[in-house]
């Protein structure tokens, strides 16, 4: 059981923090500092890992009782602590839920500041080298993404954001009005979508998957640009704020594939909904996901439309 | 005429200059902003733009007057039914591979040149300026990624331990033929009844899949649909680095460049590997591609 909750430790609280008795507000807690803090963590110590590390696990465990294509090495593991670790003592009342200490039915994403940390998204992609895994440390406040850093060491890519604050790529501010301004207009037909078929390769969902994928590219159905497939929830996330993608269809995922992603996503006028049709409002352990990028200044209905359409 | 090992290094090094100095930069400058001027080509997904056919004169121009003799294959001056391989030294050239990639801003466009000789590739440079990643390779000369030595780490290889490069193409009719056995294939692979693979990635370039084959990021490549001047070069870099190239329908162990339909398999293993991979591989294939 790992998930922390140290709430009224004596000594180590914050004073910033202390006020803990009613809701916790994003106005008492200083954001930047914390994405400042994590960005430090995830480029200094734990991306050296992770690039050199990258490819040279060929015994890797199936995740218990799991799949065989559902695979975790121990490095995810070793990871995870390293974070951990960091993290508790730096914000030592803050709660933590990570992907290698998930206990299914028994973690719950609460109102706290809860730090949701996949060390290793893109694990396949980390035992086979290819170039996107990365480390994705997301902070949540009353449930929702306020604080969001991914890191790519194999391209070098850092891209971290907190709510209020917009978003920033290897420290430098990202002007992503500009960069929407500078793209094509926001249509199912003309657009290019991250999707990837995940771990669940038996039954329904792998059914509705498959059958998915072939209406959107399908000439007769949406008929997108194309697909990519990055294997990674926080990369394809990242890219879609980035403009470089323009949605991102999932089911399967868990909170911490898409917790920092949906912050930075968020601070790029993004938006994430249910993959499933009507799920408006969705919580972060949603498990199905469309995520879609902003628009131009004026278009944003097109992407009410966009989403419709799909 | 036969290229020296010399020769071919000489002309590995003019192509690398040659993307590094000129290609790159264009390609680079212009990703993303082109959204609205492009061509519809064969149907509304295939994308061509006017930096495509700018790219491609740029390099038939600065090709022709230093190799004057060889011939020249690009994507935008090809003509279908007419323009063959000869035996001839021919540079292949896709001036912009990844178009729709190019076209959104997606950092997986690259220019992608090769020379073939007596039908089989012998130089390859592909560059992708977003991620500056730089592939080359000349036969009997070895492989690079920028300056580093392509060296394939030895690793194991099956069909259900694999990633496998897959995309969508830009052929999307239901009832065509090729769409519906593409889909078929890809879920033979994913199901856990079939091939039960690790996983599948889509770059959106066939000349960048090919190169994440030869240096053993990817685990194999399966392609129908592309052509000659996607993969002439990724496959003199992929049989520098061990790899293989088959065709994408079962059996057919040897096949011409302009064969349309591809399956390409990394090196860092064994002969008997690679060819128990292939087999293993071509009964998912759902039908024969034809092009």
């Amino acid at each position: 059981m790992k998930v922390s909750n140290n709430q009224g430790k004596q000594g180590s609280c914050r004073t910033k923090n202390q006020q803990n008795k009613g809701k916790m507000t994003t106005s008492n807690i200083d954001l930047r500092s914390i994405e400042k803090f994590l960005c430090k963590l995830a480029t200094e110590k734990v991306g050296t890992i992770i690039k050199t590390k990258s490819g040279t696990q060929q015994t890797y465990d199936l995740k218990t009782g799991s799949r065989k294509v559902d695979i975790v090495t121990e490095i995810d593991k070793q990871v995870e602590k390293l974070i951990w670790d960091s993290l508790k003592t730096e914000y030592p009342t803050f709660q933590f839920i990570g992907e290698e200490s998930y206990v299914k039915g028994i973690t719950k994403i609460t109102d706290d500041p809860t730090f949701i940390v996949d060390p290793i998204d893109g694990t396949t992609n980390f035992v086979h080298d290819f170039p996107f895994s990365c480390t994705s440390i997301g902070l949540t406040i009353n449930k929702e993404p306020v604080v969001g850093v991914i890191y790519n060491p194999h391209l070098d890519l850092l891209i971290s954001a907190s709510k209020g604050y917009g978003v920033r790529i290897n420290g430098e501010d990202f002007d992503h009005v500009e960069k929407l301004g500078s793209m094509g207009p926001l249509l199912l037909n003309k657009s290019v979508v991250a999707l990837q078929p995940g771990s669940a390769r038996e039954g329904k969902n792998f059914k509705i998957k498959m059958a998915t994928f072939e209406n959107l590219l399908s000439c007769d159905g949406g008929f997108v640009h194309g697909f990519r497939n990055i294997g990674s929830s926080a990369m394809s996330l990242a890219y879609i704020a980035m403009g470089y993608l323009d949605a991102y269809w999932d089911g399967g995922c868990y909170s911490w594939d898409v917790c920092a992603g949906w912050c930075i996503l968020n601070e790029t006028g993004g938006r994430v909904v249910g993959a499933n049709p009507l799920e408006w409002d969705i919580g972060v352990d949603n498990r199905t996901y469309l995520a879609v990028r902003g628009t131009k200044r004026g278009d944003e209905k097109d992407q009410e439309k966009y989403i419709q359409d799909f | 005429m036969v290229l020296s090992k010399e020769e071919l290094k000489e002309i590995e090094l003019t192509l690398v200059k040659l993307v590094q100095e000129e290609i790159g930069p264009i390609i680079k400058e212009h990703t993303g902003t082109k959204f609205d001027t492009y061509e519809d080509k064969a149907n509304q997904v295939d994308l061509v733009t006017v930096v495509d056919k700018k790219v491609e004169s740029i390099i038939k121009e600065a090709l022709n007057k230093k190799y004057p003799t060889f011939k020249f294959i690009g994507e935008e001056s090809y003509v279908p039914g007419q323009t063959k391989i000869s035996k001839d030294p021919t540079f292949i050239v896709d001036p912009i591979d990844g178009t729709t990639n190019f076209i959104h801003g997606y950092p997986y466009s690259c220019t992608s040149l090769g020379l073939a000789e007596d039908g089989k590739p012998v130089v390859g440079v592909v560059f992708n300026p977003h991620l500056n990643q730089l592939f080359h390779a000349s036969k009997g000369n070895g492989a690079y990624l920028n300056s580093f030595k392509i060296n394939v780490p030895k690793r194991p290889l099956t069909l259900q331990k694999s990633v496998v490069g897959l995309e969508g193409g830009a052929e999307r009719s239901e009832g065509s033929g090729n769409f519906d056995k593409k889909m078929a294939t890809y879920k033979n692979l994913l199901s856990d009844k079939g091939g039960y693979i690790h996983g599948f990635r889509s770059v959106g370039s066939a000349a960048m899949n090919m190169c994440y084959v030869a240096n053993g990021m990817l685990d194999s490549y399966w392609e129908g649909g592309c052509w000659a001047w996607d993969v002439c070069a990724g496959w003199c870099i992929l049989e520098e680095t061990g790899g293989k190239m088959v065709g994408g329908n079962p059996n057919e162990w040897e096949i011409p460049i302009d064969r349309r339909c591809y399956f390409a398999v990394r090196g860092g293993c064994t002969k008997e590997e690679q060819k128990d991979y292939v087999e293993s591989f071509w009964p998912h294939v759902a039908g024969p591609l034809e092009y």
